[in-house]
């Protein structure tokens, strides 16, 4: 393994992440979030060095009660004192890069307790900033002294699908309430989930609902063992919350008795994640001062004056990019 | 290129109930590109610290529309600087009344934005607290 050498102060942050200092890693994710490249060495550091905890993500769409859900589990956890810690997505605004990260408020039961490490994240529109910032986050909490960690997503289009790059177990949260989560469900959502949560299970329809994803997700089934638990809960009483982490450790058992199946979940992860990190790589160079850009300028006149086009500009670009300056 | 963002911690203490204050800055923060961390009504000192703690947060804003304020920042203050996290700069806003402002600045306080304030001078206070531009103009 390489173990790229740290300075003193970051040998230290090193050490006391791995001790469980909360402070010092939830100053390392903002870090991470404003794309400071000096964290790399700490972040490689820490995935080998760390406990590689495993990580839950749960997803939905929005108002399924991702984040009433989470309160109610962090509860049931902590009757058995384990260590909880939540990564919450918040969207960003398109338009200011402003946002409210909400998710606390819900989740404001577990606030004083310190066995519950609780960090939102707004998701940057920025499409590789958001995959980099969230899997590196995800490492540093898997470095640490946690017993359980999930991750919240945004609840809406293609972030539902994303999570599969983040998560070893995905929750798919739905309601009986629009034939449309079901419909979205049985659209996209339904390769993904590893448990299927019917929420909202005191509202009417939630056995049609549980019916409907049973039919389809028997017909889905792919080559893997595990069978889907389907299950109705109500998050806001805890009713049926028993089940949901009866099935959460099941499922991390079965990974554990699965190693293959669990290396094939990781190996995509971090084949998306190094896709994610190389764009964004990519992008910083194209956008920062020098030989490059001014190719970019060079190019961009060119192909406005008709001497060339676009497509041909692109490929001679990525030609000069010199691949292993930094 | 930086993409620092300021990240800005908003929330209430003790019975405090009335949020329409809060609500309203953390919707205006939002549109000048903050990214804001909202706690809601009904927290403790020990919440807030503990949500600090994770979130670290640049700035922390208390809204207060009852007369308790001192009491309830003079202690919040003090357990933060017990926690070890009294660097995070602390701004209040709601009914605050001006003979008050001494006492609070005296006990800590950074920022006092009492009635008739207006948003360009909280952001100013923001950017100049944290160093961070507004990512909306990056």
């Amino acid at each position: 393994m390489t173990s790229l050498k740290l300075s003193e102060a970051e040998q230290a942050t090193l050490d006391a992440v791995l001790a469980g200092d909360r402070r010092q890693a939830a100053r390392l994710i903002s870090r991470i979030e404003a794309s400071d490249p000096t964290v790399a060495p700490l972040i490689s550091a820490l995935g080998e060095r760390g406990r590689g905890t495993a990580v839950v993500g749960i997803t939905g769409p929005p108002g399924a009660g991702k984040s009433t859900l989470l309160n109610t589990l962090i509860g049931q956890l902590r009757m058995s004192s384990l260590r909880v810690a939540v990564l919450a997505i918040d969207p960003s605004s398109p338009f200011t890069g402003g946002a409210i990260l909400g998710d606390r408020v819900r989740m404001a039961r577990h606030g004083a307790d310190q066995g519950v490490f609780i960090r939102s994240m707004a998701s940057r529109a920025n499409l590789g900033g958001m995959a980099a910032a969230a899997g590196d986050a995800l490492t540093v909490l898997a470095a640490m002294d946690f017993d359980w960690i999930f991750i919240e997503t945004v609840g809406v289009g293609q972030n539902e699908v994303e999570i599969v790059n983040h998560a070893d177990t995905v929750v798919v949260v739905v309601t009986p309430h629009s034939g449309d989560a079901v419909q979205a469900v049985k659209a996209g959502v339904l390769e993904i989930g590893d448990i299927y949560l019917v929420n909202k299970a005191d509202t009417g329809g939630v056995e049609r609902t549980l019916a409907a994803l049973r039919e389809a997700l028997h017909r889905g089934r792919g080559q893997h063992q595990w069978q889907q638990p389907i299950l109705g809960v109500q998050a806001t009483t805890a009713d049926g919350l028993e089940a949901v982490v009866a099935a959460l450790a099941s499922h991390r058992d079965y990974l554990g008795d699965h190693p293959e199946e669990l290396f094939e979940r990781r190996r995509r992860q971090t084949h998306a994640r190094l896709k994610a990190l190389t764009f964004a790589e990519l992008q910083q160079r194209l956008d920062k001062p020098g030989a490059v850009r001014d190719l970019l300028e060079h190019w961009a006149g060119e192909i406005v004056e008709k001497r060339s086009d676009p497509r041909t500009a692109a490929v001679a670009i990525l030609k000069c990019l010199d691949i292993t300056d930094a | 290129m930086s993409r620092a963002k300021i990240r800005c911690m908003l929330g209430m203490l003790g019975t405090d109930v009335h949020s329409k204050g809060i609500r309203t800055l953390a919707q205006l923060l939002r549109d000048e590109g903050v990214e804001v961390i909202y706690l809601g009504e009904h927290n403790t000192a020990e919440s807030m610290i503990n949500a600090i703690l994770s979130e670290d947060p640049d700035v922390l804003g208390l809204s207060f529309s009852t007369s308790t304020y001192i009491h309830y920042t003079r202690d919040l203050l003090e357990k933060m600087r017990v926690a070890g996290v009294d660097d995070v700069p602390v701004m209040l806003g709601g009914l605050i009344h001006p003979d008050d402002e001494d006492v609070l600045r005296e006990i800590g306080v950074k920022g006092i934005f009492g009635p008739g304030s207006i948003t360009s001078e909280i952001v100013e206070f923001l950017v100049s607290v944290t160093g961070k531009p507004l990512s909306s103009q990056a």
